[in-house]
């Protein structure tokens, strides 16, 4: 007992004092440009003196789908980030890399191994032949069943859909909804691949890409970078007087293909990890300002409502048809930014760039109209495949 | 002596040979269906086959994938180097007819009345993306399932081998052999199911394994099948037939080939809807 009274004691808290990324979408720069200004944004977002040969551990996500780099990705990264020698790795689970390399880095410094860590995520996806993409499509399913079953993520989603509204009270309607309002967050969003609102008429009507999603239904293909500073408490001061604070982290995983899982309808591993970051950040879902939750499919954002506690249990569907999410609009407004469906989806990038929003969102610096007011606390929500993984983590302006 | 549909071909069985002949007919000829070959059509004759006799061992002419005919039927091949022929054989002909006979036996071919006539151009855009992917240089350079994991999983993939204790049923098995805490002895499930949900996902999107011959089909489709003995499992519906999908239909899994890579066909087994 004694001991772990000990241990308590010198627990750290882990401050957010630096976050940038690139804009998502067909980027004309390759990966070590697109990482070179995600970094150099983060560097210069912090408000005091930042000096990156300072970072003494970096973790970057990225599944390494483009860009001609596939092993030790992380070490030529750093290379031109000003980071030359700084203990680096390649963080991989799927779209929940840089979830998980967000998650590494504040644990290296919960752990009292680092004061300074650089966590980030980075994918370059559109310098492939259509014939080379479509190999990548569904990589990160369970190969051997899923892929040979003929799924690739828009027919595991699909899937779940078309599940759900046999088992609630909810149509595909309830999908274009949540299209709908990412588009109209995401085209306030300088950042963002789509900039652009789309109509609920256009929305129902898109092409048929996995029966019952359609083209509005799936995120796009994004390439970028997005990079975020981490600190400790006892260095924290030196960088910034406003850091946001880490004040819960979760993880889990589950069955890596969907049909082996007891429910389609549900991802389990969203409930464990956000249960874990609820209770380490002593807060419950009614208290969250702001939430970036992985929409990879609008279906996805449906059931992320109801595993984080933002709506009940078959619920989401009517959460995304009467608007609650919508900035401003609800208790918790959901994916300021757009979302996976609008700011994009640059898969090793994606987790955090969501951290890259509440940051701002939370320290009041994103553009007009899409500032969610007074917003104290925020949520990030990071999914790799259908579910198989999941990284969950809690914010405030509050230590 | 009878006739019926088996597994969506036509079958006649005797008491000495079994005879299994594609539906489909073009130019007065029976040819395969979009998914079917000579293995396919000998797996179905095999498999009905067993349901009225112990078949240890057999042998089977160049045109059919024997490793794959075995480990979907678990007969046991005919070793080569033996001094006695197996007592049963697969014999094959010019067109879409296969036969699992008795060896010596007299075999007539009978003639049925279903004749499904196949789109001409359709057949030819099939037959020549098969081609395509029968080639050596057709490779995958992404997600890959190599022979060998094939080969570890072909008991589940093509005999749904699972898992059970008191616990419940687990397929495909776990390495460990523990389900839900408690160890577990194989089993055999059967194969049906009901319909959870589906998908039919197109050509653009599907899989570069299919994207030679999603685009002729129209895409693909996939059902999520709550198996009869318990577990969940996905699966291609067949491509020779058309189907219409619904929540808690019935289905049935039949053997057919999924794709081809690197100069060899993938099978496993595929969903088809049973009409009463």
């Amino acid at each position: 007992m004694k001991c772990l009274v000990a241990v308590h004691e010198h627990m750290v808290d882990v401050a957010v004092v630096g976050a940038g990324q690139t804009k998502y979408g067909n980027h004309a720069l390759g990966l070590k440009g697109m990482w070179a200004e995600a970094a150099s944004k983060a560097f210069a977002s912090v408000d005091g003196d930042f000096d990156p040969a300072s970072v003494e551990e970096a973790f970057i996500g990225s599944l390494a789908f483009g860009g001609s780099q596939l092993g030790n990705t992380a070490a030529l990264l750093t290379e031109h980030s000003g980071m030359d020698g700084v203990a680096v790795r390649r963080v991989e689970n799927a779209c929940a890399s840089s979830g998980f390399a967000f998650r590494d880095a504040w644990m290296a410094i919960k752990s009292g191994q680092a004061d300074v860590v650089v966590a980030g995520g980075i994918e370059k996806m559109n310098d492939l032949t259509p014939e080379r993409k479509r190999y990548w499509l569904g990589v990160s399913g369970d190969t051997e069943w899923e892929r040979l079953a003929g799924l690739t993520f828009p027919g595991t989603y699909a899937l779940m859909a078309r599940r759900y509204f046999h088992e609630f009270d909810s149509t595909h309607d309830d999908l274009v909804h949540v299209s709908v309002k990412n588009h109209l967050h995401g085209s306030m969003n300088a950042d963002a691949h789509i900039q652009k609102e789309v109509s609920f008429e256009k929305a129902a009507g898109g092409f048929m890409v996995a029966d019952p999603l359609t083209l509005y239904d799936c995120c796009p293909t994004s390439d970028g970078a997005s990079c975020v500073v981490l600190a400790a408490d006892h260095v924290a001061h030196k960088f910034t007087d406003t850091p946001v604070w880490v004040k819960g982290a979760g993880a889990a995983s589950d069955n890596l293909a969907l049909h082996d899982r007891p429910s389609i309808t549900q991802l389990k591993a969203t409930q464990v990890a956000s249960a874990k970051a609820y209770g380490m950040a002593g807060l419950d879902a009614r208290q969250i300002d702001v939430a970036e939750v992985h929409d990879c499919f609008t279906i996805a954002e449906v059931l992320a409502t109801e595993d984080l506690g933002f709506a009940q249990r078959g619920e989401g569907g009517r959460f995304a048809r009467e608007g609650e999410g919508r900035i401003n609009e609800g208790t918790t407004t959901v994916n300021s930014s757009g979302g996976l469906k609008s700011k994009g989806h640059p898969l090793g990038a994606t987790g955090t760039g969501q951290v890259v929003e509440v940051f701002k969102q939370l320290r009041g610096q994103v553009e007009a109209g899409r500032q969610v007011r007074d917003a104290e606390t925020a949520l990030t929500h990071n999914v790799g495949g259908s579910g198989a993984t999941c990284s969950v983590h809690v914010f405030g302006r509050d230590r | 002596m009878s006739d019926e549909v088996w597994m969506g071909y036509l079958l006649h069985h005797e008491p000495s040979y079994t005879v299994v002949q594609s539906p489909f007919v073009l130019n007065g000829q029976r040819v395969f269906g979009a998914d079917s070959d000579a293995t396919t059509l000998a797996v179905a004759a095999l498999l009905h086959r067993l349901e009225h006799d112990n078949v240890s061992a057999i042998s089977v002419p160049e045109g059919i994938d024997a490793s794959s005919l075995s480990a979907a039927t678990g007969v046991a091949l005919h070793d080569g180097d033996a001094e006695e022929e197996p007592p049963w054989e697969v014999l094959m002909s010019d067109e879409a007819i296969v036969v699992v006979s008795q060896r010596g036996a007299t075999v007539e071919i009978p003639v049925f009345d279903i004749e499904v006539e196949v789109d001409v151009e359709f057949h030819a855009a099939l037959e020549a993306a098969w081609g395509q992917e029968l080639s050596e240089n057709h490779v995958s350079q992404g997600a890959y399932v190599s022979r060998a994991q094939y080969d570890e999983a072909a008991a589940s993939r093509l005999q749904l081998h699972g898992q059970a204790n008191e616990q419940g049923v687990v397929w495909p098995p776990r390495f460990s052999h523990v389900v839900d805490g408690h160890s577990a002895s194989g089993m055999r499930l059967q194969r049906c199911g009901k319909v959870m949900t589906w998908t039919t996902l197109s050509a653009a999107g599907a899989p570069s394994e299919f994207s030679l011959r999603a685009p002729v089909l129209g895409g693909v489709s996939t059902v999520l099948l709550a198996l009869d003995d318990g577990p969940n499992g996905v699966f291609l519906m067949v491509d020779d037939e058309e189907s219409i999908i619904e929540m808690d239909a019935r289905m049935e899994l039949v053997f057919r080939r999924l794709y081809a890579q690197e100069g060899f066909v993938r099978y496993g087994l595929k969903a088809r809807a049973i009409h009463d």
